[in-house]
């Protein structure tokens, strides 16, 4: 149990801020093309 | 799909050019970002979620939708100094003209709904009606800005058939610029300027 956790916050540690930042940066271009955008799919017949 | 693969297509060439060129990718940072959250509630409450969209009013989902893409173009005017982001700004605006005018949904012609449905699915949905999620099928004589509508298809090539608008390019060209095109660090080490 002791060593999972060692693990889990020697992973943690790797996750820098920039990498954060680029998922919600992501993220966030995703919704915005997604909401402002009006494609039709194929087979988006029905509401 | 073809709006996500812009994403994932303007990522790809950013990191790469970065790499190339030996400097740490830089993503664009986007100031108020929690307004792209809000504005998207609403869609997500009446489009993206199974129950709600069947449920939910024309009336609604149009108020829903036109409130949205306000606040969505709020974000991105918030944010029209990182490169990209003009591009999209100009796509938005267009998209937003068309559907306002014809009923607050995307025009598309019974021709190009032919192109992505079946025929017999197609025969269930009468003109002046909404088809998909965002769009309502029109005649081209009944649409106002026709050229701004869902007009184009994509090649049969792509892995995903579609029909997009004018408006769709530009946001998809702006976001593809907004992640292909890295900021680079803004200091750079000086070589034997210093005396």
């Amino acid at each position: 149990m002791k060593n999972k956790l060692a693990l889990l916050a020697f992973s943690a540690q790797k996750i820098n801020r920039q990498h954060v930042q680029l998922v919600l940066v992501i993220v966030s271009l995703a919704m915005l093309v997604l909401g402002t955008g009006a494609p039709l799919m194929e087979g988006g017949v029905g509401k | 799909m073809i709006l996500l693969s812009a994403i994932a297509a303007g990522l790809l060439v950013g990191l790469l050019t970065s790499h190339w060129r030996r400097h740490p990718y830089q993503s664009p940072e986007f100031i108020n970002l929690w307004l792209v959250f809000v504005a998207f509630l609403p869609q997500l409450a009446v489009i993206y979620l199974p129950k709600a969209r069947s449920q939910s009013s024309d009336w609604l989902v149009v108020g829903c939708l036109l409130a949205s893409q306000l606040l969505l173009l709020g974000f991105a005017w918030l944010n029209r100094r990182i490169p990209g982001m003009p591009i999209l700004i100009c796509g938005v605006i267009l998209n937003l003209a068309v559907m306002v005018v014809n009923r607050g949904f995307m025009p598309v012609s019974p021709q190009t709904a032919s192109q992505l449905v079946s025929k017999n699915s197609l025969l269930d949905v009468q003109l002046g009606s909404r088809i998909g999620p965002k769009d309502i099928l029109l005649r081209p004589d009944d649409t106002h800005f026709e050229w701004l509508a869902d007009r184009f298809l994509t090649p049969a090539w792509f892995p995903h058939q579609a029909a997009f608008s004018l408006g769709d390019v530009f946001i998809a060209i702006g976001a593809f610029w907004m992640l292909a095109k890295p900021g680079f660090p803004v200091q750079f080490m000086n070589r034997g300027t210093q005396k």
